[in-house]
């Protein structure tokens, strides 16, 4: 059993999903604790495979399926799940939102889209798998497979939603489409040059003959390059994301906003280090050169569109876009505490972002709207939700002790370090914006003055509203738990971060990455 | 707008030719993908491992199965989307036309047809069934027997062909095919060998570890056929009907 831990993080969410599809037509009740149940057990399982990883001497775990073991056979004949620490860390981000948005996902499927609880729950356990899945995995074929995987259960959990969400989700379809085509016409290239589609095997192919000069090699680079910024929603191909996320019911919402972005940025860094090689990736494109200003500009243009937003959901999305520039911004500004950042902020922006998600979605269901104008009083009425939401807010400024503060210390280190200058700047600037956003939606919450500077109530503290609006009124448990849980794990995350950066460190020593001028 | 799209179409374009300066000979024995050790793996030993004579099923039900196992969950997810989509819609819409077909089914097609289905659908069970030695094999035999169900949709009314294949039915052939799938791979797991490992089969059949392979792949290739039959037909009469399951094309 424990021996094969690895595979049992995806057995558990696929037996699941199908027995919520099977079950679920007779009662549609038992979907929810089999949901919850089953990445209930593929926490544990992701957890006890972290312990065998560590314990191990090489910080890997190579599980071989069917049996085709490296000593009987060559490597690549059968598909690798191969987790290192950086693999492993972004699995258990992937089950643990996954099963925190699990709990809260009861009353929201409930009321939003009554009697297809069983078919949310299948697409819902099944995107975990996926997900979880692209981050074990150790074959670029199989990553194309379980991409696949993931985004087709996105697309059926955002059409869910809203009347609107046919239209956003069909731009998804198509721009996610396009994304994948690209990936997966660049691993057929990898394949014509190499012969293999093992991670490993790539890797130690292009080191052995050299093949970093390739044409065809620079262009499969460019086309799994450009199909995983598509996917990743980088500016400026984000414009599926803020209408899919927006529309989506509360709970799909709250599970792809935290993950999928996020898991394209870890595949990103799996192809830079892993596939392509560091030496590949930096020395031989122009890539460190031009990518950093594409980063400046996307960080900028998000920035200012979130600014325009009056909706808390809609100004989130584009949050998301403005945080996917700062992890790009990470690895491509080519140095040892960048990636630090990325990597650590890939796990504390999926931590916080869960957070904002998991509260818009509280706010929602109880104010009816996520319009600024909606909010006002909101903290006397659900103070707990609201703290909750200010800590995921604190942690995307970048205030101590929340995780969002030391991921984007290590990221300006690394700027500093390599001397982009821009990089940090942008960072900065970006910071300010996040200040001015979400001390926008205190005053919004705490006073009674409207936009226009008209003051409602009648001195300090008077929010001009009537005792019945402003009384205490907390939501449902089954969805403030999971929220305050998430809001406590990105401070924890935060307060521990040196623990998780021993282990990004214990990862990245292996790779030679420049750590700037007196190290 | 038209002529702005043909600038992205025409760099991706001179992209791919670029790379092509790079590419080994056409069919050459040389290219990296016939030298690798892994295509001489398989050209050499797949008789070897599996006895298996059909070396592309053997590389996508066993060698590469994880991958099939997840191919076949897309078919399924495809499915489920569908139905999660379009399930209800209608009951929102108030005042959407009803497409009600009082037509009587022809006499001349339902004969042709009632004709036709038993040779298809036994044509379905040998392409699946012939997959190891010839082309084939769950996915295209799902097809084809998905097509006969559609095809008494299309020459009856989709009622006939639901009375057959009740839309319940499909969600639940279409999971067993996965549970049946993977539960091969777990059994394998539960023997001490890894998920999908069916050699390990052997100690519970009165195989050779070899052939236990060979029978397990024809078990998955059933798995996928049963969920491609069940997502084909549920697909055809979801879409058709906007996921009213009544009336039709």
């Amino acid at each position: 059993m424990m021996e094969n831990a690895i595979a049992w993080i995806l057995i558990f969410p696929l037996f699941g999903s199908v027995a919520c599809a099977i079950l679920g037509m007779t009662n549609r009740k038992i979907c929810y604790p089999i949901a919850v149940l089953s990445l209930a057990c593929a926490l544990w399982a992701g957890i006890e495979t972290l312990n065998q990883l560590i314990a191990s001497e090489e910080h890997t775990v190579a599980y071989l399926l069917g049996g085709w073991t490296l000593d009987a056979y060559p490597r690549g004949v059968g598909i690798e799940l191969h987790a290192d620490i950086l693999g492993i860390l972004i699995t258990l981000v992937v089950l643990g939102v996954g099963l925190i948005v699990s709990v809260y996902s009861k009353l929201p499927v409930q009321e939003e889209t009554p009697g297809k609880e069983p078919l949310f729950y299948t697409l819902f356990l099944l995107q975990v798998t996926g997900l979880a899945g692209i981050c074990l995995t150790g074959d670029a074929f199989n990553l194309y497979v379980l991409i696949e995987v993931a985004a087709l259960t996105g697309y059926g959990l955002i059409a869910m939603g809203s009347n609107r969400a046919a239209a956003a989700t069909f731009n998804y379809v198509m721009l996610g489409t396009i994304g994948a085509s690209f990936y997966l016409l660049g691993v057929g290239y990898l394949y014509i040059k190499t012969g293999t589609l093992n991670m490993v095997g790539i890797h130690d192919v292009i080191e052995a003959n050299g093949l970093a000069d390739s044409a065809t090699m620079q262009v499969a680079f460019v086309l799994i390059g450009m199909g995983i910024l598509i996917k990743m929603a980088f500016f400026p191909f984000h414009a599926w994301l803020p209408n899919a996320y927006c529309n989506a019911p509360t709970a799909t919402s709250s599970l792809l906003a935290p993950l999928v972005t996020k898991v394209m940025i870890y595949v990103m860094i799996r192809m830079v280090l892993s596939v392509f090689g560091v030496e590949f990736s930096f020395e031989s494109t122009m890539w460190t050169d031009v990518v950093p200003w594409l980063v400046v500009v996307a960080i900028v243009c998000a920035a200012v569109m979130a600014l325009a937003q009056r909706e808390i959901k809609r100004m989130l999305s584009y949050l998301i876009v403005a945080e996917v520039g700062y992890m790009v911004g990470g690895v491509w500004i080519y140095n040892y505490y960048g990636f630090i950042g990325s990597i650590f902020h890939v796990i504390s922006d999926a931590c916080m972002t869960l957070c904002l998600f998991l509260g818009a979605g509280l706010i929602l269901r109880k104010a009816k709207t996520t319009h600024f104008d909606g909010l006002r009083g909101l903290f006397s009425k659900m103070p707990l939700t609201m703290t909750g939401f200010f800590i995921g807010g604190f942690s995307i400024i970048g205030l101590p002790p929340t995780c969002g503060f030391f991921s984007k210390w290590y990221l300006i280190t690394g700027g500093m370090v390599s001397e982009r200058w821009e990089y940090m700047v942008v960072l900065m600037f970006s910071t300010m914006v996040m200040v001015v956003l979400f001390f926008r939606l205190i005053e919004r919450i705490h006073l009674a003055v409207t936009e226009s500077g008209q003051n409602l109530g009648h001195g300090h503290g008077d929010l001009g509203l009537t005792e019945e609006q402003t009384r205490f009124d907390e939501g449902p448990l089954s969805m403030l738990i999971p929220l305050l849980v998430s809001a406590s794990v990105v401070l924890i995350v935060g307060i521990y971060n040196q623990d998780i950066v021993s282990l990004i460190e214990i990862f990245l020593d292996e790779f030679n990455l420049p750590r700037g001028e007196g190290h | 707008m038209k002529k702005i799209s043909l600038i992205p179409v025409l760099l991706v374009g001179a992209l791919l030719v670029y790379a092509a300066q790079d590419f080994p000979e056409w069919g050459s024995p040389n290219s990296p993908a016939s030298q690798s050790p892994v295509s001489s793996h398989f050209i050499a030993n797949t008789g070897v491992d599996t006895e298996v004579p059909n070396m592309v099923t053997a590389v996508l039900a066993d060698y590469r199965g994880f991958d099939t196992m997840f191919e076949t969950v897309v078919v399924f997810i495809a499915g489920m989307a569908v139905l999660a989509i379009l399930k209800n819609s209608s009951k929102k819409k108030a005042g959407s036309k009803e497409f009600e077909v009082d037509v009587e089914p022809d006499l001349i097609v339902t004969n042709t047809v009632r004709l036709l289905i038993p040779v298809i659908q036994i044509f379905a069970f040998y392409v699946l069934a012939h997959g190891h030695v010839s082309p084939g094999g769950g996915f295209q035999g799902g097809v084809v027997m998905g097509a006969s169900f559609i095809l008494i949709a299309l020459s009856w009314d989709l009622d006939t062909a639901l009375a057959r294949f009740p839309a319940d039915r499909c969600t639940l052939v279409a999971g067993l095919g996965i549970v049946l799938y993977a539960g091969i791979g777990l059994l394998s797991m539960f023997l001490g060998g890894e998920f999908l490992d069916y050699a390990e089969l052997a100690q519970i059949f009165p195989v050779s570890r070899e052939m236990a392979r060979y029978h397990a792949m024809l078990g998955v290739e059933i798995g996928v056929g049963l969920t491609v039959t069940a997502i084909m037909f549920s697909l055809y009469a979801n879409l058709s009907t906007e996921g009213r399951l009544k009336g039709g094309l």
